[in-house]
């Protein structure tokens, strides 16, 4: 804030590193969000797009269960999700992760009832948005992908940060391992640093092209990324849920990971 | 004293469930025109959002938002040139170096570039600090610019469209956005304008401006080259080469850069290129940036 | 907000005030409006072939002082629903009469379905939900044991905040760590529910709210038991821990002033 009368206060300059040192007022509340850890990670592909997610869910150091999904479907006739066409996956505080997909679903329901037509994963992906940005002051404390397929068959995936700024991108790994799974993605999807070889001498080197992925190498590399998470990270394990959406429809793949 | 009272003479047991009012709102397919938003039921909800998002004060906050980071904008003789990074961080993690940060505010072009070189009508607006808050309202203002030009049957001016985000992050003072954007058009009333609004509720018109941690390098470059009167081969590689000093020297910018130029009939894209190859041709072709060694 | 570059776009220390952490904090000087008083200890529960068994001991400590021994902390819910709470006393009875409306407003309305475990849990669930989002949360942790619609055992928790998980065997409190090893120990994944017989469960439970009471120092030696089947609920209260041996007391060396 410009500060153009009074006096500034001893921060106002920002030039002095020092802290301030009048203690703030301390309120002893209910702290209202806990992390459940696990990863999610979404790739694309040409006509598909696969979102996979491990299926622990912890409290501190305690494993509350082995078997507790975080990728689900959207907009389904029924409690089993059959019929949907829009997958969504939450990572972080499971409570808000569940109301906000219960909260899409019943959006995504109403639209179909009152348009007369599914929604598209465009639409889905901006009302997600703003229902994220309905609680900027007291936000969501969760990591969201959307995964479907656009107007033109081809895989769709959108990444949200826990207020509802959203991209759409290639591929995403999100929660407590995303640091360990994105950089793998962005070298094995975007072929980020990945050079043609021969291709000429040092800042010549042409760098290697992205393109779509085929399915089973795309599925490959989920597993991949979740075998190695679990290695190295100790929120992550179990089982690794991974749903595929191509235009037959929603697959559910599960696949068993280390368990300790 | 009401609230205390109320407090501990509420029935055995209230209704748990939600009102109808609230059920109706939680499946609303479209969201609400007006302007709501869940506050946290605490004495100071500005504090409370600060303990959870402030990374500056707390690098250990347990929700990181992605924050935007390098942008600028000019007038010159042939339009506005405007140009940004492509990072977003949340905390020291690098959430993403694909951000789009110029973001079209028109109802003719939501936010999908036109693989067409035809200029797009419509203004520019540009996105610095929460990426959530620059996204949310630079959406609501193409909503309310519509509005506008179905109410008026013309398109609104820069000016008042500016004034519609100024005032609307001036009633937000001190909730705790952050947003540093510039909106850039060009109308028949006005010609060629350019205008910065933040989350202070300040709104400056002006020729030149940088916004983001990566401001100060970029205004050094730009400064220094400045001219009203250049080309817009010379402006448009000027946006470049400040955005380029800026993901040099900030380590929270870098990703891509992002060239726009708005002209008399439109805005027109320039590209959104990785900064490597940029990068290594400003060195070894120019020479610049002689600090850096081109030994492999 | 603040514009030098190196905390660019952040809160102003002279706008905000200083930064508070007291909002982080999850302990602290207890309120009265916001954290328990009264409270009862774990809660272990188990799925077997063809039902669930749950146990909870009958005490009410007031801080360390063992203050009520014969509260009843398992709930029936119609003829096939049983919850068990942990935590604050005063809110436990709360949802008890909340549950009682729900319970009598079911039994007069004429579509005749009732609800079941599951149900039960949904709706447990978005109650302690709705008040965490209050800050007001209701303190606490329960587990539901019964039968969802298909008639399958069906055994869930619920936390303050809202977070929900299900597994084959699960416990509250203290017990996530003292009777949950001890009974993934007995009933591994090997070893699904379906292998699991009536009194396999039931001896489980026993043993592990002896081995709690062994260890856990607001547990007590009387407890009760329910056993949920096709052929109803029966609740055994006032139930004695048996075949205690106090022989491992004697190896315990080095607290206090006894180092060795």
């Amino acid at each position: 804030m410009t500060t153009l009368t009074g006096q500034p206060s001893s921060e106002a300059i920002g030039y002095s590193f020092s802290k301030a040192t009048s203690a703030p007022i301390r309120e002893h509340s209910f702290y209202p969000y806990t992390d459940n850890g696990g990863s999610t990670l979404g790739i694309t592909g040409s006509d598909f797009a696969i979102l996979a997610g491990d299926t622990r869910s912890v409290a501190g150091y305690n494993i509350n269960s082995r078997y507790a999904p975080k990728v689900f479907k959207i907009g389904g006739d029924d409690e089993t999700g059959e019929g949907a066409h829009i997958l969504l996956s939450v990572v972080g505080f499971a409570a808000d992760g569940q109301a906000l997909k219960e909260r899409l679903d019943a959006v995504v329901k109403m639209y179909k009832y009152q348009h007369g037509k599914p929604m598209s994963v465009m639409a889905c992906a901006q009302r997600l948005s703003t229902i994220f940005y309905q609680k900027r002051f007291f936000p969501y404390y969760v990591h969201a992908i959307l995964a479907g397929l656009d107007e033109d068959g081809k895989g769709a995936l959108y990444s949200y940060d826990p207020v509802g700024s959203y991209e759409r991108e290639q591929c995403r790994a999100a929660g407590s391992a995303a640091s360990l799974i994105m950089p793998f993605l962005d070298n094995q999807v975007n072929f980020k640093n990945q050079y043609i070889p021969g291709s000429g001498e040092g800042h010549a080197l042409e760098p290697k092209k992205p393109e779509p992925l085929p399915r089973n190498t795309v599925e490959q590399l989920v597993r991949d990324a979740f075998t190695s998470a679990v290695e190295r990270h100790i929120e992550v394990g179990d089982g690794l849920q991974m749903m595929v959406i191509t235009k037959g429809g929603i697959e559910e793949i599960y696949y068993p990971l280390k368990k300790d | 004293m009401d609230k205390l009272v109320a407090q501990y003479s509420r029935p055995p047991h209230q209704d748990e469930f939600y009102s109808e009012q609230e059920q109706r709102e939680l499946t609303e397919s479209l969201p609400p025109l007006s302007l709501k938003f869940n506050l946290p039921p605490v004495d100071d909800s500005r504090a409370f959002l600060r303990a959870m998002t402030d990374d500056h004060s707390n690098p250990n906050c347990p929700i990181k938002l992605a924050h935007g980071t390098t942008t600028l904008a000019f007038r010159f003789q042939g339009g506005i040139i405007v140009a940004t990074d492509s990072r977003a961080t949340a905390g020291n993690w690098i959430a993403s170096q694909t951000v789009k940060k110029v973001i079209p505010v028109s109802r003719l072009s939501r936010g999908e570039d036109k693989p067409s070189n035809e200029p797009t009508p419509g203004l520019l607006g540009t996105m610095a600090g929460g990426a959530a808050d620059c996204q949310y309202w630079l959406r609501y203002l193409s909503q309310q610019c519509t509005l506008h030009e179905i109410r008026h049957k013309r398109r609104i001016t820069v000016a008042a469209a500016s004034k519609i985000l100024a005032n609307l992050t001036y009633s937000y003072k001190g909730m705790g956005l952050s947003m540093g954007t510039m909106l850039a058009g060009m109308t028949p009333q006005e010609g060629p304008a350019l205008y910065y609004i933040d989350s202070d509720g300040t709104r400056l018109p002006g020729n030149l401006f940088c916004v983001g941690s990566g401001q100060t390098f970029a205004y050094g470059v730009l400064d220094a080259n400045y001219k009203y009167d250049l080309t817009e081969e010379e402006a448009l590689e000027l946006g470049r080469r400040s955005i380029l000093a800026a993901m040099h020297r900030d380590a929270y910018s870098g990703g891509f850069i992002n060239l726009y130029h708005v002209k008399e009939e439109g805005w027109v894209h320039h590209g959104f290129n990785d900064m490597n190859p940029i990068f290594w041709k400003t060195k070894l072709e120019k020479g610049e940036f002689s600090n850096v060694t081109s030994e492999l | 907000m603040n514009h030098f570059p190196e905390a660019w776009g952040r809160p102003r220390d002279d706008v905000y005030g200083p930064y508070n952490p007291s909002y982080l904090q999850t302990t602290g000087p207890k309120t009265h409006t916001q954290s328990p008083a009264v409270t009862g200890t774990s809660v272990v529960a188990v799925k077997f072939n063809g039902g669930v068994a749950i146990a909870a001991d009958n005490l009410a400590s007031y801080g360390s002082l063992a203050r009520f021994t014969d509260v009843k902390r398992l709930r029936k819910f119609g003829n096939s629903a049983v919850v068990g709470f942990s935590g604050d006393v005063s809110d436990m009875q709360y949802i008890d009469r909340l549950l009682e409306s729900i319970d009598i407003r079911e039994n007069y309305s004429t579509h005749g379905n009732t609800l079941n475990a599951k149900n039960l849990h949904t709706y447990l669930s978005k109650v302690l939900y709705k008040r965490r989002s209050e800050f007001n949360p209701l303190w606490n942790h329960i587990l539901v044991a019964g039968f969802d619609e298909d008639k399958k055992p069906f055994l869930s928790s619920a936390d303050l905040l809202g977070t929900t998980f299900s597994a084959p065997h699960l416990a509250t409190g203290f017990g996530a760590h003292l009777a949950v090893p001890i009974l993934r120990r007995l009933f591994p994944d090997e070893k699904p529910a379906e292998a699991v017989s009536r009194d396999e469960a039931v001896a489980a439970l026993r043993e592990c709210l002896k081995v709690l009471w062994y260890r856990d120092a607001r547990s007590l030696d009387k407890y009760s038991i329910a056993v949920i089947s096709e052929a109803g609920i029966e609740i055994e209260e006032d139930q004695q821990i048996e075949a205690q041996s106090w022989a491992f007391a004697e190896a315990i060396k080095g607290y206090g002033a006894q180092v060795n």
